[in-house]
């Protein structure tokens, strides 16, 4: 690996202040997982390593049905995973951490650090654009709080400019009567999916009260399906408007052909993952089963 | 960059090592340490086999910076056996055959010992789970999984060393 400077700040001030005097050739090391394999290919190149595992009160869960989930820039993606509070309020991003293979990976790896890889293939981050999550950020001027659609700008690109860094993520909790559900196609778990697709669905009296659908792998960032959920809205969850709804997402795609996949498959599997998800969110709904598959 | 002293506790014992912020827990292991039971295999966190303790916490030694980790307590593959007497996991993994080459076992076992720690009672999908990466490229999981199911029986019945 290429010799860099390794520091590390007490307080988030001190690491915004880092941040900022050092520019684009600093980085932030949290779990690591990511930076550094991709440092020692020389993919990556940083001259300041800013570790952020010694600033306190970074590693917190919060989860209650009524406040929402909220998570610190430290939090272990296993912390996520063995939240019981998590697991039944949010299933979709339980699914989505569940199905990560390795449990190494996710007892040093952080939420925040995945998301801010910026790649659209993060599982993690196509759940959080269906559940409305916010991406709190910490820069030399002060706070903002900004949409995860519009925290990534680009694929490996977010919105942070120089001297600012991510410290918390809030969920909001889902509207009662919400099923939340997490789908990908993957050649096998410990790779990356070729399509993901979650989706947030409240169902009344069997019709669609809300829908978020957000399909990730298919275009630069994680995408929602904006028109597929609009034909949704108000509307009753019929096996036809189901298809229709699918179709519509797929063609909001723009996916790219790679070695995992051709852009034309994935446009078609982004239909098929679309309509077993609302499916999946219409049978949970009906049966009121979530508690029981939980288990 | 320059070479600093740090003292890393491993295996419960505290060395001074000289070591650079861009050196990994694994290379420090086994380069100044020469604790060589932990392996490096792919060196980009996907096979599992440089897996080490961290405060009892599986983690990928080829992806921890070694200055990062100074003040935790270390536990290695070296770590794990008392004189003679060599853990209930690793005599499970004996007695059962579940060794080929070798080289992922280091990393299988303390995956392992991390699972009955914290789950004494595990189940065949759960040894799975854990396993989950950690690869074996002779392919033999049957085995490493009996063996953790017998290892956790065996210190379930009381075998505490």
């Amino acid at each position: 690996m290429k010799p860099f400077e390794y520091l590390e700040p007490a307080t988030i001030a001190e690491a915004t202040q880092l941040l900022s005097s050092h520019g684009e050739k600093a980085r932030i090391l949290a779990g690591g997982i990511d930076l550094l394999p991709r440092m020692r290919a020389g993919l990556i190149d940083g001259d300041y390593l800013i570790s952020i595992r010694r600033i306190p009160n970074l590693d917190y869960l919060e989860c209650d049905g009524f406040n929402g989930l909220a998570f610190g820039a430290m939090t272990k993606l296993r912390s996520l995973e063995t939240s019981e509070a998590l697991r039944s309020n949010y299933r979709s991003l339980y699914d989505a951490i569940h199905q990560i293979t390795s449990i190494q990976v996710k007892c040093t790896g952080t939420a925040v650090g995945n998301l801010c890889v910026a790649t659209p293939a993060s599982d993690v981050a196509t759940v959080l654009y269906s559940l409305g999550a916010r991406v709190e950020i910490t820069g030399i001027d002060g706070d903002r709080s900004e949409p995860i659609e519009t925290f990534y700008v680009d694929a490996h690109r977010t919105c942070l400019g120089q001297g600012e860094m991510v410290t918390r993520v809030l969920v909001p909790s889902p509207a009662p009567g919400t099923q939340t559900v997490f789908l990908n196609l993957v050649k096998t778990h410990a790779d990356v999916a070729k399509v993901s697709v979650a989706v947030a669905v409240t169902v009344e009296d069997g019709s669609c009260r809300d829908a978020k659908i957000a399909i990730g792998s298919v275009a630069p960032t994680v995408i929602r399906a904006y028109k597929a959920e609009a034909k949704l809205k108000g509307e009753e969850l019929t096996p036809q408007l189901i298809q229709a709804a699918a179709i519509t997402a797929s063609g909001e795609t723009r996916p790219i052909s790679d070695v995992r996949s051709t852009a034309g498959y994935r446009k078609n599997m982004a239909s098929v993952l679309v309509r077993r998800a609302l499916e999946k969110a219409l049978r949970r709904a009906s049966d009121g089963s979530t508690k029981e598959e939980n288990r | 960059m320059k070479p600093e002293i740090v003292s890393l506790k491993v295996n419960g014992q505290v060395h001074q090592v000289i070591v650079t912020p861009n050196m990994t827990l694994s290379e420090v292991l086994r380069g100044p340490l020469d604790l060589t039971g932990t392996k490096q295999g792919c060196g980009v966190g996907q096979c599992g086999s440089c897996t080490v303790l961290v405060d009892g916490t599986p983690t990928l030694s080829c992806s921890t910076l070694a200055i990062a980790v100074r003040d935790s307590e270390i536990l290695t593959i070296e770590g794990l056996s008392t004189g003679d007497r060599v853990h209930p996991v690793q005599q499970a993994f004996i007695d059962l055959g579940a060794i080929q080459c070798g080289y992922c076992t280091p990393g299988m076992i303390l995956m392992a010992v991390a699972l009955v720690d914290e789950n004494p009672n595990p189940t065949r999908e759960d040894v799975k789970e854990w396993l989950g990466g950690n690869l074996c490229r002779c392919t033999g999981y049957v085995k490493i999984v009996d063996a953790v199911m017998a290892a956790a029986q065996t210190l379930r019945e009381g075998d505490c060393r």
